[in-house]
């Protein structure tokens, strides 16, 4: 069998097997990179167990590159005897409230695109093996996606988009979760049983690894209308659930509509108060034309003014505006520290009512103001206040 | 010996006494300049030739004598290779060639320093020709690489000596006034000659498009001028962009642009008058534009920005955001455009801009600036002229000269190109000392140099991801195995000179890999 992995895309590499124990390697710069590249591709046969040589022609892949597209070829080439590598990772859970103002798509299959997503300062990045992958890359894909995970520091969240479980979700699941990802998004959510199904994937796998059951969380993208009817019980049907994320380009579609504000703002208004009422965040959908700014600006502050927390991404470039639109601004913050203020001045005083400039505050108003204060000291902390 | 930097270098270099580069501001002049031989025209003197090789004829250029010329044109030039072809035909050897620059399009000369005709280059190399020298063996003598104000400072204290001008013009006149901005194939300022042209013992001006007298603006002037031949073509203007002129799209490479503006809004200098120099790179382009942005949002008004003339440089002009250009070179043809239409944007040479031996540079009024880099290192050390194998291919520019100019210098580099990281222990040649540099960009931060913990103390409470380059060397340096680097023999093919002519490193041969 001639097995091809990988791509002459910038920053990817194609490795073939080839018979014997040799690696060749071809590269730009012989003389600099040939060694280095040979260790990575030396390392990755030998800890996946297997015998045999490779061909590398290397277009500036870093060594995660490498090794995920050596992996790939050794386990198409022999299915049946090698197992995944389980790379070291060291990623701890984050806190189910924490920023997640943007959810940065990039796809999996494509180390042009890959390499460097850590960098941008999203505060989710969410790495895809569904609707940017094509069938025939899938495997290999989630593969390149678990070395990503194993090997990079993401400063915000990382996220996997797998395919629905019916697909090939599951398999999805028991590679990447080698890496350690924050979370697994569910695409086309549309009951609770879809989120239980994978909540219990999750569970079994992460107990087969030894990863804390529960760490992983799942944001569940409501896409269709189906998805929207049930929105309620999605949101609420398991506690690994932070956030509701809403995706227009299926649901338009699914409905027969144009994609406005109109005709979104119905389902986008059910999503919102599906996921606040079951206590998590919303996510509004991506905005696709990455020239124009002040469109996305305009959306963003749509969006904030429906209630949703954040909002999705598909090129770095947009990520300022969508932080500029989603974090606290300074007149919010002072405002929350002083309902916060004024609960502490009426509790000392023994009083169960609180004032504010004349007025009474109730008890959402404070726990809304705690939370935006908490929230914008993680941002501070992250060294991104806006 | 070693000189300030610990840089190994020889006490002699081919011909020539070294003086080791001491400090970025050690050293200074006060003897007289050089002088070119008087000549005094009568009034009725034609200076029209009919050929450049009548002009070769005309000037007495002999073996062994050095030819000038300007890079204005860029990739576009078609002067300097049929002179040299022209030289070669009058049977000329051992010429030294002193260009401001060479790019892709002068490949030719490598068969003209094979055949004998060209011994020696002292100018900036981009490419080919900085390829084949890095292969060495090939000249007479090292190259010698200078800044934009180190050419002119070296002619005019008498370092080097031209015999013969060749000054490509789009447009002159029969009594020898010409210019770069008007004419048939007009390429932006010719002023990086008007140095050749007074020093020179002969000038000659090469144009398309001659003109009844008078032409302006006399960037070159009459009395400067002994000859002028007109040809049928001098170069393409379509080509003076080079190919750099993109804004970026590099997720990447907008980061880096957009961490960049952010520090220099954050810096002291970004107040009403603000000043500042970019470059023809995608990052530069980018910063200019998201930079105008800003001072739009801020109400700031610029007092100048600096070329190569850009297209980006041109809107803040036009936009009200900036109150003049001082432009030594056109990038597009939109910079060249607005050269001949706007008072406000100026022609201005090296030694305006740049030359350390004066009595002032315009690089010293810069606030700030952002340039680009091949390598930098731990001590803030920056190269430009080398890769990472040893092999060189870019010449300096106006690098040295802005940097050590700029109150606030800030090189922008991507930390890994590809599988190559960018920051090392040691550049592999410094072409600009540490002690000017600031701030270093990159994709995974901002490193900014000890002494400036000013800047650093700004950044930081401005929530700025600042980190020291340490930190960000490491991280790059977990994600690839090690890069072999280059062994070094003995042979010199280069010398890079700091501004002030002395020397700051040299090149040497690869003799294999480590």
């Amino acid at each position: 069998m001639n097995v091809r992995i990988g791509s002459e895309e910038k920053g990817d590499c194609v490795v073939e097997i080839v018979r014997g124990g040799a690696i060749e390697v071809e590269t730009k710069n012989t003389d600099l990179l040939e060694e280095g590249i040979r260790t990575v591709a030396r390392e990755t046969i030998s800890s996946l167990g297997a015998k045999g040589g490779a061909r590398v022609l290397d277009i500036g892949a870093l060594d995660y590159v490498i090794a995920a597209r050596i992996e790939a070829a050794v386990r198409t080439a022999h299915p049946d005897e090698t197992r995944p590598l389980v790379p070291s990772v060291d990623r701890c859970a984050t806190d189910r409230d924490r920023p997640r103002r943007s959810r940065l798509y990039a796809p999996g299959n494509r180390p042009r695109l890959l390499v460097g997503i850590e960098i941008h300062g999203a505060d989710s990045v969410l790495l895809d093996l569904e609707d940017s992958v094509p069938p025939a890359e899938k495997a290999s894909a989630r593969i390149l996606v678990k070395h990503l995970l194993a090997a990079v520091d993401f400063g915000g969240e990382a996220w996997v988009r797998i395919n629905p479980l019916e697909v090939c979700g599951a398999r999805d699941v028991e590679e990447v979760l080698l890496g350690r990802p924050h979370g697994i998004c569910l695409p086309k959510a549309e009951s609770a049983e879809d989120v239980r199904a994978l909540s219990e994937l999750l569970s079994r796998v992460e107990s087969e690894h030894g990863i804390d059951e529960g760490t992983t969380w799942i944001m569940p993208i409501v896409e269709t209308a189906k998805g929207i009817l049930h929105a309620e019980q999605i949101a609420a049907a398991d506690p690994r659930v932070v956030a509701l994320a809403f995706g227009a380009e299926d649901f338009t579609r699914d409905l027969g509509a144009l994609r406005t504000r109109d005709s979104l703002l119905c389902a986008r208004s059910a999503l919102v108060a599906a996921a606040k009422a079951a206590g998590i965040q919303a996510s509004d959908t991506v905005y696709a034309d990455i020239e124009d700014d002040a469109g996305l600006a305009e959306e963003c502050a749509h969006a904030r003014e429906l209630g949703f927390d954040g909002k999705g991404a598909i090129n770095p470039r947009q990520l300022p505006t969508i932080h500029r639109a989603f974090s606290p601004t300074a007149a919010e913050l002072d405002h929350a520290r002083r309902v916060v203020a004024a609960a502490e001045e009426a509790e000392a005083a023994g009083s169960g009512a609180i004032a504010l400039d004349g007025k009474m505050v109730d008890r959402p108003v404070l726990e809304r103001a705690r939370l935006l204060i908490r929230y914008g000291e993680q941002l501070v902390e992250r060294g991104d206040a806006a | 010996m070693r000189n300030a930097l610990e840089r190994e270098i020889p006490e002699q270099i081919g011909t020539r006494d070294v003086t080791p580069f001491a400090g970025a501001f050690a050293t200074s002049r006060t003897g007289p300049k050089a002088a070119r031989p008087q000549k005094s025209a009568p009034r009725s003197e034609d200076k029209l030739l009919p050929s450049i090789d009548a002009a070769i004829e005309a000037t007495g250029l002999s073996n062994g004598m050095t030819i000038s010329f300007h890079h204005s044109f860029r990739e576009g030039d078609r002067v300097i290779n049929r002179v040299l072809d022209a030289c070669a035909r009058a049977g000329l050897r051992d010429l030294r060639v002193l260009p401001t620059a060479l790019f892709q399009v002068h490949e030719p000369l490598i068969e003209h320093v094979r055949n004998g005709t060209v011994s020696r280059i002292e100018g900036s190399m981009n490419g080919p020709v900085g390829a084949f020298v890095s292969a060495g063996g090939r000249l007479a003598e090292p190259a010698v690489l200078r800044s934009h104000g180190g050419r002119w400072r070296a002619i005019e204290a008498g370092d080097v000596e031209i015999d013969v001008a060749f000054i490509a013009a789009p447009q002159a006149d029969p009594y020898g006034n010409a210019t770069g901005i008007r004419g048939k194939t007009p390429c932006g300022p010719i002023s990086f000659s008007t140095v050749d042209a007074q020093y020179a013992r002969r000038t000659v001006v090469i144009t398309n498009d001659l003109q009844p007298y008078p032409v302006y603006p006399m960037e070159i002037q009459q009395g400067w001028t002994d000859w002028i031949v007109e040809v049928d073509e001098i170069g393409d203007p379509e080509s003076i962009a080079s190919g750099t002129l993109q804004l970026t799209r590099s997720p990447t490479n907008l980061r880096i642009a957009r961490l960049t503006t952010d520090a220099v809004v954050a810096s002291p200098y970004f107040a009403e008058g603000f000043s500042f120099q970019g470059g023809a790179g995608g990052i530069s382009l980018a910063v200019t534009k998201f930079l105008g942005d800003e001072m739009a949002r801020a109400g700031i008004v610029g007092s100048f920005g600096m070329g190569g003339g850009t297209k980006m440089l041109v809107d803040l002009l036009h936009r009200g955001l900036i109150r003049a250009i001082l432009d030594g070179q056109a990038f597009d043809l939109d910079a060249v455009a607005s050269l001949r239409d706007d008072p406000a944007h100026l022609i201005i040479d090296p030694g305006l801009y740049a030359n350390y031996d004066s009595r002032g540079c315009a690089t010293y009024k810069l606030d700030a600036a952002f340039l680009g880099a091949t390598e930098v290192d731990l001590d803030f050390n920056v190269n430009v002229n080398t890769h990472s194998d040893g092999r060189l291919l870019h010449g300096i520019g106006g690098h040295q000269d802005v940097a050590a100019g700029a109150a606030m210098t800030m090189i922008t580099i991507p930390a890994l190109r590809g599988r190559m990281p960018m920051i090392l222990d040691q550049v592999t040649t410094v072409t600009t000392p540490g002690e000017v540099i600031d701030v270093i960009v990159t994709e995974r931060g901002i490193a900014v140099n000890p002494r400036r913990d000013d800047l650093r103390e700004r950044f930081v409470a401005a929530g700025l991801p600042v980190r020291t380059l340490e930190e960000i060397k490491a991280e790059v340096e977990r994600l690839v195995q090690p890069v072999r680097k280059p062994v070094f023999g003995e042979e010199i093919i280069a010398a890079i000179e700091w501004r002030d002519g002395t020397i700051i490193d040299v090149v040497r041969k690869v003799e294999g890999w480590a």
